[in-house]
């Protein structure tokens, strides 16, 4: 072995701002591998609040978020990448969500423009900061996009309602059924408010300049969506020829799909490969019956006496030059004809904000300074889609976390916020080879959904959600990027104890004979930590401290009867454990639970304790299981040795033995 | 001297032993050597043998020798160090006795006083030598003696060792420390000692082969598990435990050992372990019928 | 390194009767190393002892510590036993026998010391060393007949010698080891060793390098 290692390694010092790939990717950078770490345990309301503190939308992402932690996973060059996003759904599903109070009001009032992902989020941080925040929404709800953009079978009234309503109860008000520029003016929203907050997303649907685009059953997929989101009829006709190749025209699509069309057709410039909407939007659209056609550039829309009858095409050749710009080119020569009594554009949105008095860019967007976010007039910001175009809901909440930043800074001397925005951070590189050679292949679990012909009659939420015990399993297959060991260097002793029961091979010796662990490899199994004498390796979530205060309250008015079960998260079933009061502590190893933890636990209320779950198939780090058999035997030998070896349950731990399911 | 005479004589020469008793009464261990009264060239006193206390060694010889027997006097480096061994063997060279067997002696936990220190300050070599020094007329720091001993030193050696160079660059080592004599473990493969005794011979060594009476195939395996130096092999224990009558087979055995290794070495030295009124019966199948003087 | 392990807690326990209010002090130099004394032993030690005392209904009460070793002056000197009526140390016996130098409270040892040893991996340690003071490992060829050698004797394999192993049935003979090892170093030579000077550990009791380099006593 190596013992001593002078090329560079990551480590987690204190100083050191290591981010996991996911937490890297995600633009507002959620702490990833500790909601997983919680949900692994099972402790979904620590996980949500883990999610809170940089998104205050997790019922919402949980569900349609478009996911780029995903991509970062470090799983990916082993099996697949962990079902971040729908692990935060199951956290929103199955956690409480915190009661939140706002900061101490500090005498400054804003307005946001717009109730939308970005408008949501900077209300929020603006009300935790403690101003005075008011939304101002042009439709009757909250939610912009997320209402009235995304069908219900994406994501449900009651999903994102929950989240408006945890945002709301900071005490925020919203004036619904308001338009600013309209109802009421900039300048009025200026004088009420010391700032005023722009984040009004693109309202307008663009549709293609060519013939017949005015027509009668010609529609433009924003007011279609909205209308459909509202519940209203729409009476579309038998055949629905939708142009556009993202995942707004996969939404018309399907919604056309559920409105009653028999046959939906989409008609995009792209190819397969290029176009824009996420692959699995394309599939489940396809699988619902909408048939795609690509590469084809519509040049009108066909029109007769009885109105719409189809939309004319010619065949795509390119869309993209050699500097990857838009620039498609056709062929002429090459035409078709899709017939339809109904056409629908989904061909991209466009600010609507003319009516603000602000300057605005060529394209149209609102113009601000890229630092500042501050718009042509004083005092008022603008972030989001208005003002970069159309992005993923995640950007436009990052969006409004910056805008707040910005205005903290500006009004509230706090330029810190935005600093800490804008910190730099390391990231963990792939999975080196001898990790992937310790970490088994696990498929991701899948989601149950309902079936898609049952799924096109309604707009029934398609997605049913984890249980809780496939998401606690799913979330086991996180690696623990990151929140893996570290060294408080005053306290080592310089043992090895670790370097000798790392599974990975994460510690090592540096020039010198001091120790570091490397981040790459660590796998965050916790066995150092647990053996290490001198306890100068801590992990995330992993502490003693933090393990007796969930044993504290696990065992809150114990009886005289009470066992208390420390239970490996790894395996769903475990022994029976009889008794009259049998309270259960999940943990993602029973390594977790110390000596000294397991003791204490006997005298604050358990009159019995017992370890399970401990089983060999379902473990998920190499040779940690000799590790617990030790652990448990010294505290059987401690107890015996003082006379109460009848206060452990040693258990056979073999799921064969199973009875409950957990 | 009967035991140096045979020795230097080249007589065949034939030596048992007996146990001091764990208090005062000798009367048995005197029996004992009674039984053996005319057969033997010299009796052994073992040394609180497999570290079980008991009656000194050095007042067991007195015994004997008072009674006319030439004793063997067994000195282990465990319970004494090299002051109180210097002390006990000019102490049992005042009373004539000079036959030494100088043993490195069986670890204080193997036997009844397991929480004893072990001194173990000399073991069987330097005994050998500390031995050779007071012969010369000084003891281990050099000082003079007044009076100077003539021991007659011996050791032990196991032929069948394993592994067997160590025991042999041993041997060779206490050959160079002053030992006159050998008895051996107890050996039970003519051919392996027979090539043992060619490289003793070689160096001009005098070994008396040991021969331990079995009685039975499970004091063979008792024998096997718990006694250091010994390993009695599993065709013997065969030959045991197929006998009616395991007694007279032991001595068929001890017999037929001892008219194999007649030709080969010097003489024997039968270890009867408490069954010392067989070790006539051994010697007479063996057809070592001639008394001693 | 001095590896020590836990004495049986029945045997601590008896030390202890009678104190009502005791200090653990742990040590993280070898104490901690050999997984018997450091922050974490503390802490497992002082919850058995408040176990077992809250499950016999006594009060007596336990707190814990640790300092950085327990044979230097400095880190001995800095600690506070106002209010203790008895200290358990959780280190060597010299920490146990410093800290009672320094103090008029009785210090109880909560380990035994066992040897001067090597790590095998994990948690498991190997005896090498005795602290004789007048080392042989030159020539045996680093195998301590003093350490490894059950009867400590310098010309072996005593008689006790069974395929290789030790009369004592626990580990392999040390003198087959040194025998094969100089074998292999072509330094076997068959002199015969003298006895060993056992005066060099008995004549010091302390040991000051000021001045004192080349008059080694021995």
């Amino acid at each position: 072995m190596d013992t001593t290692k002078t090329d560079k390694i990551t480590e987690l010092t204190d100083g050191a701002r290591v981010f996991a790939p996911c937490r890297a990717k995600c633009p507002v950078h959620i702490d990833v591998p500790g909601y997983l770490g919680a949900i692994g345990e099972g402790r979904f309301t620590d996980a949500l609040e883990i999610v809170l503190e940089r998104n205050p939308l997790p019922s919402v992402c949980g569900r349609v978020c478009l996911r780029p932690c995903e991509e970062g996973c470090r799983r990916c060059n082993l099996d697949e990448p962990v079902a971040i996003a729908q692990l935060k759904r199951a956290a929103a599903d199955y956690g409480s969500y915190p009661t939140v109070k706002p900061g101490p009001s500090i005498g400054l009032s804003a307005g946001i423009v717009g109730g939308g992902p970005a408008g949501l989020t900077a209300a929020y941080d603006l009300a935790l900061a403690g101003f005075d925040v008011t939304i101002y929404e042009s439709e009757e709800r909250l939610g912009g996009m997320m209402r009235y953009g995304i069908p219900n079978y994406r994501l449900p009234d009651y999903a994102l309602d929950r989240d408006i309503d945890h945002i709301l109860s900071l005490g925020i008000t919203a004036k619904t059924g308001v338009q600013i520029g309209h109802d009421v003016t900039l300048d009025e929203l200026r004088d009420i408010h010391d700032t005023v907050v722009v984040t009004a997303g693109l309202q307008a649907s663009r549709a293609l300049p060519i013939p017949g685009a005015d027509a009668q059953n010609v529609l433009a997929a924003l007011p279609f969506l909205a209308a459909a989101n509202r519940g209203e009829k729409v009476d579309l006709g038998k055949r629905v020829v939708v142009v556009g190749g993202g995942n707004v025209a996969m939404d018309v699509a399907r919604t056309a799909r559920r409105m009653g069309a028999d046959e939906v057709h989409v008609v995009c410039l792209e190819d397969a490969e290029e176009m824009p909407a996420s692959e699995h939007e394309v599939d489940e659209a396809q699988r619902e019956g909408v048939k795609l056609h690509c590469s084809w550039g519509p040049t009108a829309v066909a029109v007769e006496e009885d109105g719409v009858c189809g939309l004319d095409v010619q065949r795509c050749v390119s869309v993209f030059d050699e500097q990857k710009r838009f620039s498609p080119t056709f062929d002429p020569e090459e035409v078709n004809r899709f017939h339809a009594d109904t056409v629908i554009f989904a061909t991209g949105q466009g600010a609507d904000v003319a009516d603000l008095g602000l300057e605005l860019t060529q394209r149209g967007a609102i113009d601000v300074d890229p630092l500042t976010l501050r718009t042509s007039a004083h005092g008022v910001y603008s972030a989001g889609d208005v003002v970069s175009g159309p992005t993923k809901i995640i950007d436009a909440i990052a969006a409004g976390h910056r805008a707040a930043a910005c205005v903290l800074r500006d009004l509230a001397g706090r330029p810190e916020v935005l600093e800490e925005l804008d910190q730099d951070c390391v990231v963990l590189g792939l999975v080196p080879e001898n990790m992937k050679a310790k970490t088994e292949r696990q498929r991701r679990i899948r989601m149950e959904t309902l079936e898609f012909y049952e799924a096109v009659e309604t707009f029934d939420e398609i997605e049913q959600g984890y249980t809780e015990y496939e998401a606690a399993r799913e979330a086991q297959r996180c690696l623990g990027c990151t929140t893996g060991a570290r060294l408080s260097r005053e306290k080592c002793s310089s043992c090895l104890t670790c370097m000798r029961v790392c599974p990975y091979g994460a510690p090592g010796v540096k020039v010198g004979g001091f120790l570091y662990f490397d981040a790459e490899t660590c796998h965050a199994c916790g066995a150092c930590a647990s053996q290490c004498p001198a306890q100068a390796i801590s992990l995330e979530g992993q502490s003693d401290q933090e393990m007796m205060r969930r044993v504290e309250a696990v065992l809150e008015d114990a009886g005289p009867d009470t066992t208390l079960v420390f239970s490996c998260g790894c395996t769903p079933i475990v022994p029976v454990i009889l008794g009259d009061d049998i309270r259960d502590l999940t943990v993602t190893c029973l390594l977790r639970v110390s000596e000294a933890t397991a003791l204490r636990a006997l005298r604050s209320g358990a009159a019995k304790i017992a370890f399970t779950g401990c089983v060999e198939s379902n473990c998920r780090y190499p040779h940690t299981r000799d590790l617990v058999a030790q652990r448990i035997e010294a505290i059987r030998s401690t107890l015996a040795q003082i006379g109460l070896e009848d206060r452990l349950i040693v258990t056979g731990a073999s799921p064969e033995e199973d009875v409950h399911l957990r | 001297m009967s035991l140096r005479e045979a020795i230097e004589a080249g007589r065949f020469a034939v030596t048992s032993e007996v146990g001091p008793p764990k208090g005062i009464d000798v009367s048995e261990m005197m029996e004992t050597a009674e039984m053996l009264r005319g057969r033997v060239d010299a009796l052994n006193v073992t040394d609180n043998q497999a570290a079980v206390m008991r009656l000194s060694t050095i007042a067991a010889c007195v015994h004997l020798k008072l009674a006319g027997f030439d004793p063997v006097l067994q000195v282990t480096g465990r319970d004494r160090n090299r002051i109180g061994i210097q002390s006990d063997l000019l102490g049992a060279a005042s009373f004539g006795i000079t036959n030494v067997l100088a043993l490195t002696g069986d670890h204080v936990m193997v036997g009844d006083h397991r929480e004893a220190k072990a001194v173990f300050d000399l073991e069987s070599v330097q005994i050998l030598q500390a031995i050779a020094g007071l012969n010369e007329g000084h003891d281990m720091t050099g000082n003079e003696l007044h009076g100077v001993p003539d021991f007659f030193a011996g050791a032990v050696v196991t032929p069948d060792s394993k592994p067997l160079a160590p025991q042999l660059a041993k041997f060779e080592k206490k050959i160079a420390a002053g030992a006159r004599y050998f008895q051996t473990q107890a050996v039970y493969d003519i051919d392996s000692f027979a090539g043992f005794m060619e490289f003793a011979r070689a160096r001009d060594a005098k070994v008396l082969a040991g021969i331990v009476v079995l009685r039975s195939a499970r004091m063979a395996r008792f024998m096997n598990a718990n006694i250091p130096g010994i390993a009695v092999p599993e065709a013997v224990i065969r030959e045991l435990d197929g006998s009616s009558d395991p007694e007279t087979t032991g001595i068929e055995i001890a017999a037929r050992f001892i008219t194999q290794a007649r030709d080969l070495c010097e003489g024997v030295h039968i270890m009867a372990v408490g069954a010392e009124r067989l070790v006539p019966r051994v010697l007479d199948a063996a057809g070592l019928t001639e008394v001693v003087a | 390194m001095i590896v020590v392990r836990l004495k049986p807690i029945p045997e601590i326990r008896e030390m202890l009767e009678g104190h009502s209010n005791v200090l653990l002090v742990g040590c993280n130099t070898c104490a901690a190393v050999s997984l018997a004394g450091g922050e974490k032993e503390v802490e497992t030690l002082l919850e058995a002892l408040r176990l077992a005392a809250d499950a016999q209904g006594s009060d007596a009460e336990f707190t814990g510590g640790v300092i950085q070793r327990q044979c230097e002056p400095e880190f001995v000197e800095d600690l506070d036993l106002e209010g203790y009526d008895a200290v358990l140390s959780m280190g060597c016996g010299a920490g146990v026998a410093f800290i009672a130098e320094n103090t008029d409270l009785p210090v109880y040892p909560a380990l035994d010391t066992m040897f001067i040893g090597a790590a095998r991996g994990f948690a498991a340690w190997q005896a090498e060393c005795s602290a004789c003071g007048s080392c042989v490992l030159g020539q045996t060829a680093g195998i301590c007949p003093v350490t490894r050698c059950a009867k400590g004797i310098m010309n072996g394999p005593c008689g006790g010698v069974k395929d290789g192993r030790c009369e004592l049935g626990d580990r392999d003979c040390a003198w087959v080891m040194i025998h094969e090892r100089l074998e292999r170093q072509g330094q076997h030579d068959n002199t015969c060793t003298p006895p060993k000077d056992n005066a060099a550990k008995t004549a010091c009791p302390e040991w000051d390098m000021g001045g004192h380099r080349e008059n080694v006593k021995r």
